[in-house]
Order: C-alpha cells, then structure tokens, then sequence
C-alpha cells in the first residue's frame, strides 16, 4: 500500500486552512435545518442564505470576543510575572 | 373586527397547532436521512434534509478520512455520530475490519504508524514493520488518519450531521401542519408539493 492520497480514506493536508472549513459546515447545517424548519419553502434558498450569514456572523463575534478577552483581558487580570 | 386581539387571542387558544403522530415516517427516516419526509409526502423538504444531513457527513470524511469515525477508539464522538444511521455504521464497519489490525506487542486493534504495513497472520490482521527498501518506495499503512484541528473538525461535521439528523429524524415523527397545505386548503391555485 503506497502513501498517495485518496479522498474519502486519508485526512486531506488542510491544516493551513482550517478556519475556512466552518463555511461549507454552516452552508449543509442550513440546508438541512431549513429543510424541516422553513415554514415556507419558496422562501427557502433565502433563509439558507440568511442562516448560513448569521452562524457564520457569530463564530466570528464568539472569535473576537475569545480573542479580546484571551489577549487582553485575561493579561491585565493576572500579570505573567517577568 | 369589533373584538379586535381578544377575538385573535380566543380563536389562537381554540385551534392550537396540530402535531400528528407519524410512527412508519420516523422508522422510515431512522434508516436514511431524509426517507421519513418522503413518506409525509413532502419530497422537496426530504431532498434538502437529506442534502444537509449527507453533505455534512460527507464533508467530514473528506477532510478527516475514514478515522473520523471510530466506535473503538473515538467512542464518544462514535455515540453522536451514530445518530446519522447506516452510513455511520456502514463507514465504522469498514473502518475497523479494513482500515486496523492487530499489535502484535500489544494485542489491541489500532490505526497503523506511518513506518507499517497491515499483512495476515493467517488468522487475523497484523502491523508489520516496513523495511528501508519498502519505505523508500513510499509504502505505509492503507490510510493517513487526520491529526490536530482537521481531526478534531472532521469529526465535529459527522456529529453535527448526526445531531441534525435527529432534528430531521423528530420532524418525519411528529411533523408539524405544513404552510403549503393549509395554503392549499384555503386556496387550492397555490403551493406545490414541499
């Protein structure tokens, strides 16, 4: 058996992209939540849209927020000593 | 129109939503991904489901390879991945009596190292270390299991297909009053089958 990539079976060399991998996450989360939850589904491809913007809209704020309180919070808090 | 919200409070508190019963629609969707909604008559709602529930269970082997779903050594995660149905079980299946074999020091099943290879003792599989010559013309286990975050996401996106699963699974069960239906019922020029 050789080492060469087959997808499917090996893990994929993405480990410089890795945050981008939340976009086609939240894109199939909101295909399939409002697959069952849109009331309406001439408006569907709209709440996909709309659904996929705001998980994506908020792991982005939980980021900003993790980031402020982790690097600059946190260090006023408890100093590292020098 | 004289009564006003009183008359829309009492006729709201009069019909409350209707939620049926739909036992064939749920063990119908236990066996695959969306089946349930096409039982409920509701096929463009099955498809999307089913496309949610897939893509995500999909996308997670892509990127973590067949070792994102392990039922021996990842058990936890095995539990919420499992709620996808066959095809988790199908891949876990494949996984261990394909994928693993025997350490002969040990005597547990596991993912091979970079520097082995899987070969048969003529009663089970086993991990065989790789000779130079062998490792020089790029020989190695039959897969590359992911490490780190891309592990760590790839099995995330099997769980979430399996948790959205069990949201699509409830539905097919006690599927609520469909809006084209009732659209229907008041004007039947409208909707289409959903």
């Amino acid at each position: 058996m050789t080492l060469a990539y087959t997808p499917f079976i090996d893990a994929m060399s993405v480990h410089d992209y890795w945050y981008l991998l939340i976009v086609p996450m939240a894109f199939f989360l909101a295909v399939g939540y409002k697959a069952v939850r849109c009331p309406d589904m001439k408006k569907y491809p709209q709440s996909v849209l709309s659904f996929t913007v705001q998980i994506l809209g908020l792991m982005l704020l939980l980021a900003i927020a993790f980031t402020i309180v982790i690097g600059y919070v946190l260090p006023m808090l408890a100093p590292m000593p020098v | 129109m004289s009564c006003g919200i009183q008359c829309h409070t009492l006729n709201t508190m009069s019909n409350p939503q209707h939620i049926d019963f739909n036992p064939l629609a749920g063990l119908v969707a236990v066996l695959f991904p969306g089946a349930g909604h096409l039982v409920l008559r509701r096929p463009k709602r099955a498809i999307f489901a089913s496309a949610g529930v897939l893509g995500l269970f999909f996308f997670g082997l892509l990127i973590g390879g067949i070792d994102t779903i392990d039922s021996k050594d990842d058990r936890i995660w095995f539990y919420a991945q499992a709620l996808v149905g066959p095809p988790t079980i199908i891949a876990d299946q494949i996984h261990q009596k394909q994928f693993k074999a025997y350490d002969i020091g040990t005597g547990k099943l596991r993912t091979g190292f970079p520097e082995e290879k899987r070969d048969h003792d003529g009663t089970r599989p086993i991990w065989v270390p790789l000779t130079d010559v062998e490792i020089a013309a790029g020989m190695g286990p039959p897969n590359i299991p992911g490490l780190g975050r891309i592990n760590e996401i790839a099995m995330l996106s099997v769980v979430l297909a399996g948790m959205l699963n069990l949201i699509v699974f409830l539905d097919a069960l006690m599927p609520g009053p469909d809006a084209t239906t009732s659209k229907q019922t008041n004007k039947p020029s409208t909707g289409g089958a959903e």
